[in-house]
């Protein structure tokens, strides 16, 4: 494999959890609720998809779990949010320390190790070889990845469908817009509210195991560095439309693995790792620039 | 968002019928302490022995005592950082890259002008340090009372961007020479911060951090600006109809929460670390969100809560290092205490 094709192969896998964990947030915002902890999330799945496959040796159950996991966490969080009216934002901050804090407490307690968790012969997800796409130039980076690539693929239009087709989707974009206008169409808005959020817990723990037991075969606390405000950064910069969310986040993801691989290229690390951030501090100045000067324009007439 | 509002719980009064009030002081706290101990005695130890550990290894003797007040330097001053803004109903978050800014910007000064007498450069870094900080929380408010744009998800994009910066600044062009990575040359001897307590690390960072408390107090008491940013914070509208500019008050409580987080960076470099180093903040702007809500926004109830996340921090360091208690267990404790100091019992529900 050359250096390009190594480098998009590298930026599927590393734009995975991304796109997951942002469809994930999509639909939480979406739903009415801005998801800070999709890090803690993403961190319970790869701490649980580590201990499945290890324990039981089946990776793919290892995923299962993860993705339950992340759901089974988001519950307790969503309902502090929606039944306790906590500030999501400081929830969600304080949920990620939690989680990180328990995690790190764990390991040494009842592992013995600290900050990681590396069992020998840990079963990792298979990578898929697609035939005949593992032949097309360019295109063969889709081939030779684990299933929750192709996961995550079929997440965007499915995402899509589900929030503009399906009454299930219009009731939790309702929930998410008026709480009190929902509640007057007979939906139960708090209830919808709490079920984007546990969608987004799933995604976000489905991601965890693409880091943990997908892309390397091991645990480490740090080992989400940031993806989880880096998938917020995406549904920021896309609007919270799947499409372009999931643009962004393969974007981000594209920079990160052309900085590892690419060797000679004169970008320091830091630089690539401050763009997502960058990107969505532009992004919103822009639409606040537009939205400006339309209301200057409307007070004109 | 209203984010003013959630954040915005001030001090209630403490009169016979608000048994209420007093429960959503000691709710975060206590269900803190609770979860600690299931989670203590999930793992086989005796909570109670550990929490008389934590307490006797952080308040027990004149060092110990002395490294908790060390611990609660930082902390306390990024708390009051993040209350100023949350007085005025700003939900600053970026605390923590205006600690790094202004870490950065006082070990420069620290390391350039080297030949500084020592009372001076040490003034000279603190200020320069608070400037930075406050320069950078000027975007994040320039984007606000401009624009409009909310404030929680720019300043949380910011601190990314300081924590890159400052790091790609001591990776590259500032790098020591001769050391390991990721560390600035050390800051001139004279501009380190003198010892209040040896064998402690106890500075005079302290003495600073409770004159800025005071100030602090003495601002929203007894000045007019103090009134006017905490008539912004309790709402907007009617600020703006007495008169009082709300951009105005949004602004210098952005200023004020960077300048105090840039302090709060400076200090921890000439008292701590005399050097900067690449991510050398463990969260103390993360924690101060913590000590700002559960102090309630109040100059005393900060210095309490920071004590409480000082003391946990020095006695946690000391307890890991005799029993093998994971000093984890600490942001297990500060994670509850953030989620549960924004709880709000028996308050209707929010229409959105």
């Amino acid at each position: 494999m050359n250096q390009v094709s190594a480098t998009l192969s590298s930026a599927v896998a590393l734009g995975t959890p991304l796109v997951l964990a942002a469809m994930g947030g999509l639909v939480n915002k979406r739903g009415g609720i801005v998801n800070i902890g999709l890090e803690g999330k993403m961190l319970t799945g790869a701490f649980v998809a580590v201990l499945v496959a290890w324990k039981v040796g089946d990776p793919w159950l290892a995923t299962l779990c993860a993705g339950w996991a992340g759901a089974a966490v988001a519950v307790p969080f969503t309902l502090v949010i929606t039944r306790l009216n906590a500030n999501e934002i400081i929830v969600g901050l304080g949920f990620n320390v939690l989680v990180a804090g328990l995690i790190g407490y764990l390991l040494p307690v009842a592992f013995g190790v600290y900050g990681s968790l590396n069992p020998s012969n840990l079963p990792g997800l298979p990578e898929l070889t697609i035939p005949l796409l593992d032949r097309v130039p360019v295109l063969k980076a889709l081939s030779g990845q684990t299933i929750l690539t192709y996961l995550a693929l079929a997440s965007v239009p499915a995402t899509a469908w589900f929030l503009s087709s399906t009454t299930a989707g219009i009731r939790l974009r309702a929930a998410g817009e008026n709480l009190a206008a929902a509640r007057s169409a007979g939906i139960d808005p708090l209830g919808w509210r709490d079920t984007s959020t546990v969608i987004a817990g799933l995604f976000a723990g489905l991601a965890g195991a693409q880091l943990s037991i997908g892309i390397v075969n091991l645990f480490t606390v740090g080992m989400t560095a940031g993806r989880g405000y880096i998938a917020l950064a995406a549904f920021y910069f896309g609007a919270a439309r799947p499409w372009p969310t999931a643009a962004a986040a393969f974007l981000f993801a594209l920079v990160d693995a052309i900085q590892v691989r690419l060797p000679g290229n004169d970008l320091p690390p830091q630089v690539g790792d401050m763009l997502p951030y960058v990107a969505v501090l532009a992004a919103l100045i822009t639409v606040a620039i537009a939205r400006k000067r339309r209301e200057r324009l409307l007070g004109a007439l | 968002m209203e984010a003013g509002t959630a954040v915005q719980q001030p001090l209630p009064r403490l009169t016979a019928g608000s048994a209420a009030a007093v429960a959503r002081i000691l709710l975060p706290f206590l269900s803190a302490l609770a979860l600690g101990a299931v989670v203590l005695w999930l793992s086989g130890r005796d909570a109670l022995h550990v929490y008389w550990l934590l307490a006797q290894h952080s308040l027990g003797d004149r060092t110990s005592l002395a490294n908790t007040l060390a611990q609660t330097t930082p902390v306390l001053l990024t708390g009051l950082a993040t209350a100023f803004a949350f007085r005025a109903g700003v939900f600053n978050i970026g605390v923590e890259g205006s600690l790094y800014l202004g870490a950065f910007a006082a070990a420069w000064l620290g390391f350039t002008f080297v030949h500084l007498a020592g009372p001076l450069l040490i003034a000279a870094a603190l200020a320069f340090a608070g400037l930075a900080g406050a320069l950078f929380a000027l975007a994040p408010a320039v984007l606000k009372t401009r624009l409009d744009v909310d404030e929680v998800v720019t300043t949380l994009m910011f601190n990314f961007i300081a924590i890159g910066l400052t790091s790609y600044l001591v990776n590259g062009p500032y790098l020591a020479t001769g050391t390991a990575n990721s560390m600035s040359p050390l800051v001139a001897n004279q501009g380190s911060l003198p010892i209040l307590a040896a064998p402690s690390q106890l500075t005079i960072g302290i003495l600073i951090a409770l004159g800025t408390t005071i100030l602090y107090w003495l601002v929203f008491a007894r000045t007019t600006a103090g009134y006017e940013l905490r008539t912004v914070g309790q709402t907007r509208r009617f600020a703006a109809a007495s008169g009082i500019s709300t951009a105005r008050s949004i602004m210098i409580a952005f200023l004020g929460s960077g300048f105090i987080g840039g302090i709060a960076g400076g200090i921890q470099i000439l008292g701590v670390n005399h050097r900067f180093i690449d991510h050398f903040s463990p969260g103390y702007g993360f924690t101060g969100i913590a000590v700002a809500l559960l102090g309630r926004n109040t100059a005393l109830g900060c210095l309490l809560a920071a004590l409480f996340f000082g003391a946990l921090a020095n006695g946690g360091a000391t307890v890991q290092l005799f029993t093998n208690i994971p000093l984890e267990l600490i942001n297990v404790l500060q994670g509850t205490v953030m989620i549960f100091a924004v709880v709000e019992l028996g308050r209707a529900r929010r229409g959105a």
